[in-house]
């Protein structure tokens, strides 16, 4: 059989059957959602109860197309860009409507009112262990996105995902990821293997500029999502700098490299919490496996992996390297189904479709829980500009 | 064997979605415990080290930090000294202050600020004062950091 013909057992969608097992496989997962977005509370404005009910039903469709078609990538992916670019209006919105503007001023910082964000933890940990201190000018417990809240979500996260974080909970990941979508083929399609290694050797250089000069340095000098968030007041030339430095990184590994490859090229060659997070994989109970059996070697998914997670060594051995984002997309596009999500210390092959359930479940739990908040501010602050031209206020 | 081993691994596996649900149920209890177990708090560094005096002026505050040394291992050679002025709205055209930050009983500098353009300017008395790193606007009055030698 070539490898291009029809994909062995696919499921038959269409069947009652298959609608039926995918409704019963919704409702607890909307039952869930309703839980997280209320907090079993009805908004009181009719504006958010409506946007509310748009966002879980869009919540609710994604979820469900993804049992009923069993298909997890190209619906992860458009929700996960929708939430990126939702996060972005209602974080800039939010920033202009306390602070006027975008830019962070140095009475934010020294008020310790700086959002926390993810993409720091790996600069904050030696210093924590050691001085007891988090190098980031936010709050520990007050205020939204504070330190321990943001601290929380992450060890959760990584608990219950491991390296999915970047495919299902990271709100900046979708920016890559959409950009990296919107070309039908990619322009560069030969990338040497030893760029892969630059997220490990960014994240050890940050890691340790940070632990000895007590600063978070890739937050100052590199990350490219201070363009879609907020960056710091031009007051001198060194902030000028740093704002050319991280701009430059956005429209380069965010926009144009993606654009050109098809790759998230920002969360696999460059962030260095895409390789601190990577080890979270070691502890997840969820990974993919290749059946070695079924796959005949056309590697299709190592071409087509986002984030460089799979190579013709890692085929060969039936599984995926230690960044992989749990995205789907290799699962997806094989032609002999030949790879699967996979509970580790269970059989390869047997029980995929279970495993994939299990993991969808909490993995679409902390995207809608943080995305759909975002999307109800973001379609708010849409709705509020469109009625009154204005989105602040 | 393999049997005990997959339904260890499925129950794990099943704890993954109470893991995800406990994340956002209980997120600010367990902050709240992280903070208090691990005693962490934000770097000095970042936010001025904690407050060690206070001097009252008619209408407005004179706030000093501790002066900050912390290093990742030990103490550095080289701080930062934060001295704030506040409430805004009280504060005079021109603040001429002598400091006493290591509290002494004798004046460490002298510091002058004008808070409407917000520069400063500083005559070190104690050798330990080396200069001026910066002038920032707080939410509510002014803040200027010292760059200082450690004793
Ligand atoms: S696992 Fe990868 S290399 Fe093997 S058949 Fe599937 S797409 Fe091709
Ligand atoms: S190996 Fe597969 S699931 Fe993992 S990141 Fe690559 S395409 Fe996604």
């Amino acid at each position: 059989m070539s490898v291009f013909s029809p994909r062995p057992e696919m499921p038959a969608p269409s069947t009652a059957r298959g609608i039926v097992r995918a409704v019963l496989l919704t409702l607890p997962m909307l039952l869930l959602i309703a839980m997280m977005m209320t907090q079993g509370e009805l908004p009181k404005d009719s504006l958010t109860r409506a946007v509310t009910a748009i966002t879980y039903a869009l919540l609710g469709a994604v979820f469900f197309l993804m049992v009923y078609k069993k298909e997890t990538y190209k619906y992860r992916a458009a929700l996960f860009t929708i939430v990126a670019v939702c996060f972005s209006i209602a974080f800039i919105a939010n920033l202009v409507e306390m602070r006027g503007s975008m830019a962070v001023s140095r009475a934010d910082m020294l008020a310790g009112e700086t959002p926390f964000c993810h993409l720091v933890i790996p600069m904050v940990i030696i210093p924590a262990a050691f001085t007891r201190t988090i190098i980031f000018p936010g709050s520990l417990l007050e205020g939204f996105a504070n330190i321990a809240s943001m601290l929380i979500l992450w060890l959760g996260a990584s608990l219950a995902l491991g390296r999915g974080w970047c495919s299902w909970v990271c709100f900046f990941g979708g920016f890559d990821e959409g950009f990296s979508r919107l070309r039908k083929k990619a322009l560069i399609k030969k990338i040497a293997p030893v760029w892969t290694y630059l997220p490990w050797a960014v994240l050890l250089t940050l890691a340790l500029i940070s632990a000895l000069t007590l600063s978070p340095f890739y937050c100052e000098w590199l990350c490219p999502f201070k363009a879609v968030t907020e960056f710091e007041q031009i007051t001198s030339f060194k902030i000028l700098l740093q704002t050319i430095i991280f701009a430059s990184l956005f429209i380069l590994l965010v926009v144009i490299l993606p654009l050109l490859t098809r790759r998230r090229t920002q969360c696999g060659l460059f962030c260095p919490f895409a390789a601190f997070q990577s080890l979270a994989n070691k502890i997840n109970i969820f990974d993919l496996r290749i059946d070695t059996e079924k796959c005949k070697n056309c590697r299709l998914c190592v071409k087509d992996c986002p984030t460089f997670s799979l190579d013709e060594n890692s085929v060969g051995r039936g599984k995926t390297l230690m960044s992989c984002t749990k995205c789907g997309k290799c699962v997806d596009i094989c032609p002999q189904r030949a790879v699967t999500y996979h509970i580790k210390g269970t059989p390869v092959a047997v029980g995929s479709d279970t495993a994939r359930i299990l993991f969808l479940y909490p993995a679409f739990i902390f995207m809608s829980a943080i995305g759909g908040s975002m999307i109800v501010s973001a379609l708010t602050r849409i709705f509020k500009l469109i009625a009154t031209g204005s989105m602040i206020g | 064997m393999s049997r005990l081993k997959s339904v260890l691994a499925y129950t794990a596996a099943v704890l993954a979605l109470l893991i995800a649900l406990a994340t956002f149920t209980g997120m600010d209890s367990f902050g709240r415990k992280l903070v208090s177990v691990t005693g962490i708090k934000v770097s000095p560094w970042m936010i001025g080290g904690e407050v060690v005096s206070v001097i009252e002026h008619e209408g407005y505050q004179t706030v000093i930090h501790r002066p900050v040394f912390d290093g990742l291992f030990s103490e550095r050679k080289k701080g930062m000294l934060q001295i704030d002025w506040t409430p805004q709205q009280g504060l005079p055209a021109r603040v001429d202050e002598l400091i006493d930050f290591d509290r002494d009983g004798k004046d460490d500098f002298h510091i002058v600020l004008n808070p409407e353009s917000n520069k400063a300017g500083l005559e070190a008395i104690n050798p330990r004062v080396v200069s001026i790193e910066g002038c920032y606007t707080l939410k509510d009055g002014r803040a200027a950091r010292l760059s200082l030698y450690h004793d």
